[in-house]
């Protein structure tokens, strides 16, 4: 009779030592990703959580998962209090300057604000090139337009420190061309603000 | 010799000074919620920088958010202790290593772009074990 109270107790204290868990969730854009488990207690595992809505205990050597059922209060609270995601804006240029097109403009006035919502923001300015010429070349000029494009802001009323240059060079062509192609929507700055 | 050595220091210091540079932002924070690097102990006001190797640490009523500069975003619950124990990061190329060390409490992961470099570029370590991150949304907790 006595022995059921000390054995639930013990169960639920070896429950507790037990630790580490995990909780595969679906991704905001509705997709989701994979945890590999590789390791546990110091020894090689080879396992892959890929359900998601599933808690995994973790510390076993075959880790199996669960469907996670109503997520607990404290979960909800970690999720709610998750950054925003980045938010990107593209800026064109009139061929061969730093002045915004007309289209752009407008832009410039959302990035501001969206700035100006953002505790503890920062901000990524990435240029990128067309794919005519060399891909280094193109690193190296898609990070000077950058940078030029961090002073231009920088004057419009956007704080200098929130601001870091990045040079994508060729690597992100918003219209895929082959290699050597002219393209003006290629030849962009785009800012994000985190 | 002694000059020589510490301008052999100083310069390594210097060449060293990129890897120093800021890799995440705290966002917001809420009670007790500090970021420990090395004996220091600073505030976890929104705007702070993150180094590589600091710690982030929050009492009973504590919680810190931050990005990092890869886009990965963590939301740190109450009573925790995490450290960000390597994070490298080429902008120009969108990859890198992550690894991140939860000793207690509880960790919430939106992964960014180091995540999908690299299969298990980016790692996550518990008392006991050690998870690759394969891009994607999810919650280690590592209860005291």
């Amino acid at each position: 009779m006595i022995k059921w109270p000390i054995a639930a107790a013990l169960a639920l204290l070896l429950g507790g030592c037990a630790g580490s868990s995990l909780l595969l969730l679906p991704d905001e854009a509705g997709g989701h990703g994979a945890v590999a488990v590789l390791e546990s207690n110091g020894k090689p595992v080879d396992a892959v959580v890929s359900q998601a809505d599933s808690r995994t205990r973790l510390g076993t050597t075959n880790p199996t998962s669960r469907p996670a059922g109503q997520l607990k209060p404290d979960e909800i609270a970690l999720l709610s209090a998750m950054p925003a995601p980045p938010r990107n804006y593209v800026l064109y240029f009139i061929e061969g300057t730093t002045d915004l097109t007309a289209e752009s403009r407008p832009v410039l006035e959302e990035i501001k604000a969206e700035i100006a919502r953002r505790p503890g923001v920062d901000v990524e300015v990435t240029g990128h090139s067309d794919t005519v010429g060399k891909a280094d070349d193109n690193d190296a000029l898609s990070l000077r337009r950058a940078e030029q494009i961090v002073g231009v802001l920088s004057t419009v009323g956007i704080d200098r420190s929130l601001m870091t240059a990045v040079g994508r060079g060729e690597r992100e062509l918003r219209v895929p061309t082959m290699d050597n192609v002219e393209n003006p929507l290629n030849r962009r700055v785009e800012v994000l603000v985190r | 010799m002694l000059g020589r050595i510490s301008t052999v220091l100083g310069l390594a210091s210097l060449l060293a000074s990129p890897a120093w540079a800021e890799i995440a932002r705290v966002k917001s924070s809420v009670g007790a919620a500090a970021i420990e690097r090395g004996t220091a102990r600073l505030p976890a006001r929104p705007g702070l920088q993150l180094n590589p190797g600091d710690r982030l640490v929050t009492g009973k009523d504590g919680r810190i958010s931050l990005s990092f500069i890869d886009n990965t975003r963590f939301s740190v619950g109450p009573n925790s202790r995490i450290a960000v124990n390597e994070f490298s990061y080429d902008r120009t190329r969108q990859s890198g290593t992550f690894v991140t060390q939860v000793d207690r409490g509880s960790l919430g992961v939106v992964s960014g772009h180091i995540a999908k470099s690299g299969k298990d570029a980016m790692k996550v370590r518990t008392p006991n074990s050690l998870l690759g991150v394969r891009g994607t949304r999810f919650i280690v907790e590592v209860p005291k």
